[in-house]
């Protein structure tokens, strides 16, 4: 498409404009030739006509001449040699025309020197004839007078020959000139024609495409204006301003927000940093100043930040960005955004003190719970012992029913005790020195199952695990984690069947697993714990990770409510998942996701 | 070192803890002279006295008021005077972080103190009859802690 991306290069009308005003230029030049050709050709045609008159006249004022003297010989009254009287001088007067007319050209100016002498030879023949018959008294028999007559008709034959040879020429020439005046009239205007239609052609083009750029512009004026519009609405919503600093002038202007961050009506002051300066707050002004003159020399600088207080006394956090921009001839402009952060500072204020409470909050927790665990244990302890020495010394003073509050007493001592150890473990899940390691998996199991080999061996339990890979955990964590799980499986077993618990592994991608709605990582190793316990109602599978929440009365099965609690907090801290899935009289699903890292 | 009895010294600021440890004593058939320490500046002040017959066994509770037990056992390490004598931690809490610090500087063995009184007896017989010097030989952080 060359002609297409012509037609859309912006130098188009440019160069149609030039090749029209040249095509045009030409043209004229053209037209003007042909007609000064033409008027040239005329004027041939005039001259040849006035020569032709005028030689005729020639001839015929010879004529008269001739017929005259005839005349006077016949009648021998002179009157009848006026016309050759006259003739004399009327063929000098056309004869001066004549050479006028022709003194451009030596062809016919030798051939009017060889008329004149002709011409002149006419005449003297004349007068001799005249001066015979007044000599001889008209004796026109007279030999002498015959030779004379003859020799007069030869000249005028003569005459009448150079006069046609002169008028011959004459046409030829306007022949010539008419030929060619022909030949060009016939080319020249097809022609001139032609440049003219295309002269046309390409300024119809030149026309279209000007409409079509005009259009254009006019709809990206209107777009700049409803960017400016949007531009203008953008900088009120997300509170900033931008201003322009022509370093050479020192001139500035400002957006109309700009003088909103300020608390003004849009250019209800002018545009100077020092008029700005007013508003920025007296501890700030100094490094602002500073900062701003710093702005001229470098090219890129940091955020810089200060406050200003508007008249009402408001005080705003301002940010400020500027860049110089170099255009033109070393026009140096910065060109500067400012924004209004004192939301954000407000609200990470806010964030930042929330989140100290918070940290104090928790190290009370956790502090508390530490202190409450342990001091609890002190007179937990001296109970449990002098409980211990009561029964061994003062055992057969009892009653019956002192034996049995005594052993009330004793079983609640031991819940306690259960319930304080747990929370001490929980809080110890807690702590903020984990320890990452690359652990053999394998073998944390096999920990866990040693450290409940006891119950494992009394309830004949089987434990059917999938090998694992290395994975980067806390380790005794984890340990702790299989443990609490295979104790809850131990825990609350069928009394039908003997307890099996099958534990296997998987390496699996987050988008395959329905049950990670808001995971972070891509893939995760998945471990499951499924075992044929008495299971659970699903209903509940969401509220036995709460801390202290049980299902069971503590009468049915003895626990705390924290196991599961702590399994959470450990995959927690861990950055995975836990879910569990439970089916009453089946079976309940522990289901564990770490994420691979 | 008198082959009599074996002499054994507890600090505890607990009475309680104190009477079960003189009665656990008392109960067994081990010939000892314990004497109490209500702190860890008393314990001091006594071993450090000129006429001190320095204890084959100390126990330590370490949360004590004014000087706490793992002061009083830095202490002790320091004094190649104490060099001979066996210290065996005594305290409510079994932390890992007790254990560990008590452990590294240089206390023998690590008691919990036990919710039973036959348990104590049990405890306190083990201890005071180690052959300390096959026990420290040996130590490590696994059998640091006294398993009932």
């Amino acid at each position: 498409m060359p002609l297409k991306s012509i037609y859309r290069a912006p130098w188009f009308v440019k160069a149609v404009f030039v090749i029209s005003f040249f095509l045009i230029f030409f043209v004229a030049g053209v037209t003007y030739k042909n007609m000064s050709d033409l008027s040239d050709s005329s004027d041939l045609v005039t001259e040849k006509y006035e020569v032709a008159i005028e030689l005729e006249q020639i001839l015929s004022y010879l004529k008269d001449a001739e017929t005259g003297q005839r005349g006077f010989v016949i009648i021998k009254d002179s009157t009848y040699l006026e016309p050759y009287f006259s003739g004399r001088e009327n063929i000098n007067n056309s004869l001066a025309e004549l050479k006028e007319l022709i003194k451009d050209e030596p062809e016919q100016g030798q051939n009017l020197i060889e008329l004149n002498f002709l011409i002149d030879n006419c005449l003297a023949n004349l007068e001799q004839v005249q001066r015979f018959i007044l000599k001889e008294q008209n004796n026109i028999n007279s030999p002498a007078f015959e030779p004379l007559f003859a020799r007069g008709k030869k000249i005028m034959d003569q005459i009448r020959a150079k006069i046609k040879v002169m008028l011959d020429v004459q046409n030829k020439k306007l022949e010539i000139n008419q030929k060619e005046y022909e030949n060009n009239l016939k080319v020249t205007p097809i022609f001139l024609y032609l440049l003219m239609l295309l002269s046309l052609l390409l300024l119809i083009g030149a026309y279209f495409k000007i409409i079509s750029n005009l259009k254009k512009l006019e709809a990206s004026n209107q777009a700049l204006e409803l960017f400016k519009e949007s531009a203008n609405q953008s900088e009120i919503v997300s509170k900033h301003g931008n201003w322009t600093w022509n370093i050479e002038k020192d001139t500035f202007s400002f957006s109309d927000n700009l003088y909103r961050l300020l608390g003004e009506e849009p250019h209800s002051f002018a545009p100077t940093i020092a008029n700005f300066m007013k508003f920025v707050h007296p501890e700030d002004l100094e490094k602002l100043s500073a900062q701003v003159e710093e702005m001229k020399e470098n090219e890129n600088l940091p955020f810089i930040y200060y406050r200003v207080i508007h008249k009402n006394g408001t005080i705003k956090h301002l940010k400020a960005y500027g860049k110089v921009v170099v255009s033109g001839e070393n026009r140096r402009n910065l060109l500067g955004t400012t924004t209004d952060i004192t939301d954000e500072i407000e609200s990470f204020r806010a964030l930042e003190k929330r989140n100290l409470e918070l940290e104090r909050n928790n190290k009370e927790l956790s502090a508390f719970n530490h202190v409450a665990s342990h001091d609890l244990q002190e007179p937990l302890r001296k109970i449990q012992t002098f409980l211990s020495r009561l029964e061994d010394k003062e055992e057969d003073n009892l009653s019956e029913s002192g034996l049995k509050y005594m052993s009330r007493i004793k079983n609640a001592a031991t819940r306690m005790r259960l319930l304080i150890d747990d929370l001490l473990q929980f809080s110890r899940t807690n702590k903020a020195d984990k320890v990452f390691e690359v652990s053999n998996i394998n073998l944390l199991l096999e920990g866990a199952k040693q450290d409940l080999a006891e119950v494992i061996a009394r309830e004949n339990a089987t434990i059917n695990a999938d090998a694992f890979p290395v994975i980067n955990v806390i380790p005794f964590q984890i340990q702790q984690l299989f443990a609490n799980l295979i104790g809850n499986s131990l825990k609350y077993k069928s009394e039908d069947r003997t307890p099996e618990i099958n534990i296997t592994y998987e390496m699996v991608k987050t988008e395959s697993e329905k049950l990670l709605t808001n995971a972070t990582a891509d893939s995760y190793h998945k471990i499951e714990f499924k075992d044929n316990g008495i299971g659970f109602d699903n209903e509940y599978a969401e509220r036995i990770f709460v801390l202290f929440n049980r299902l069971h009365n503590k009468d049915e099965y003895t626990g705390t409510g924290i196991g599961l609690s702590i399994c959470k907090k450990i995959i927690e801290n861990h950055q995975g998942f836990i879910f569990a899935n439970g089916e009453t009289g089946v079976g309940a699903t522990f289901t564990i996701y770490i994420p691979v890292v | 070192m008198n082959e009599d009895y074996i002499h054994i010294v507890l600090a505890d600021d607990d009475e309680d803890d104190r009477l079960f440890f003189t009665d656990a004593f008392e109960e067994l058939k081990i010939t000892t002279k314990v004497q109490t320490y209500n702190d860890g500046v008393y314990l001091m002040d006594y071993l450090n006295s000129e006429d001190a017959i320095l204890p084959n066994v100390l126990f330590l509770d370490l949360n004590m008021p004014r000087k706490n037990g793992m002061e009083c056992l830095k202490e002790i390490k320091a004094n190649e005077k104490f060099a001979d004598i066996a210290i065996a931690i005594y305290s409510t809490s079994a932390s890992e972080e007790d254990i560990e610090n008590t452990f590294i500087h240089g206390a023998n063995i690590y008691i919990k103190k036990p919710d039973n009184f036959k348990k104590l007896k049990k405890a306190l017989s083990e201890v005071v009859t180690i052959n300390w010097q096959y026990h420290t030989s040996g130590l490590n952080k696994d059998n640091f802690l006294l398993r009932l």
